[in-house]
């Protein structure tokens, strides 16, 4: 496993890289309306027709698959060095293959999600 | 209390010649001095791993249909969900504001035959994109531009 997952260390570090720098791109509008703004009423949001209509466009699937896929490999790497850090590092064959299978799974669900809009 | 780090770490390629003592975790880890800074950007992995599940759940919701969408949007109206938000939207900034920090020192001093721009230049080019790219994902969530 440690093998594997040494060849595959570009790949995930790329999705890493990504997921700090277009998913900091991305997330900081997205949580300030639809997670802060909009609940408290500060601001309007789009109502659901104008939001399908709108992410379900080539460049809206694209940009809502980027938000919700790249922020997954930034917290699987991430977590996984936490757990490293804390004393984990004889485990790390076992617990990083399962948090990047759930950056994976839910990378391929934010597939899926974009699809059937 | 010092203890035994992670026992590869730093491990050169091929042993030197001197022995070395086996690497130790500083005592000021993990939340004094510089490693306090560490420790939250490595934790804000969690924050971001549940921000991708969410986002997730809110396009899952947009193809489902309105009356999962209004259920989502609800719950998102709930002091919980806004707490978590708000300790989001902190942590992203924090994420945004150290990487960025750091990005342009990390540049190699020549990308094929291409030589990077001055370090101000690339660190002022990261928060233009920041702003830019919050500005118009702000207009168009909240509907000014669409």
């Amino acid at each position: 496993m440690k093998h594997l997952l040494l060849k595959l260390e570009p790949i995930i570090w790329l999705l890493f890289g990504q997921g700090i720098l277009l998913g900091t791109l991305l997330l900081t509008g997205w949580v300030l309306v639809v997670g802060v703004l909009a609940p408290l009423g500060i601001t309007p949001l789009l109502s659901f027709s104008d939001a399908h209509e709108l992410a379900a466009t080539l460049i809206g699937r694209v940009v809502l698959a980027a938000l919700i896929a790249l922020p997954l490999w930034k917290g699987a790497h991430h977590l996984r060095h936490v757990f490293i850090d804390l004393g984990g590092a004889d485990r790390d064959a076992t617990v990083a293959p399962l948090l990047y299978l759930i950056a994976l799974a839910g990378s391929v669900a934010g597939v899926l999600a974009v699809i059937r809009l | 209390m010092p203890r035994a780090s992670h026992p590869h770490a730093m491990q050169p390629r091929n042993p030197g010649s001197t022995r070395t003592a086996p690497p130790q975790m500083s005592p000021k880890f993990p939340m004094q001095g510089r490693y306090r800074a560490y420790t939250l950007f490595d934790w804000t992995g969690l924050i971001y791993l549940l921000l991708g599940f969410l986002a997730l759940r809110v396009v899952w919701a947009l193809g489902t249909g309105q009356e999962a969408w209004n259920v989502v949007m609800d719950q998102f109206q709930s002091p919980v969900y806004i707490g978590f938000h708000v300790l989001s939207l902190i942590s992203v900034i924090f994420v945004g504001v150290r990487f960025f920090s750091f990005f342009p020192k990390a540049q190699p001093p020549r990308i094929g035959p291409v030589k990077p721009p001055p370090q101000p230049v690339i660190l002022a080019g990261l928060y233009a994109a920041w702003i830019g790219v919050t500005l118009v994902m702000t207009l168009i969530l909240t509907g000014v531009l669409f």
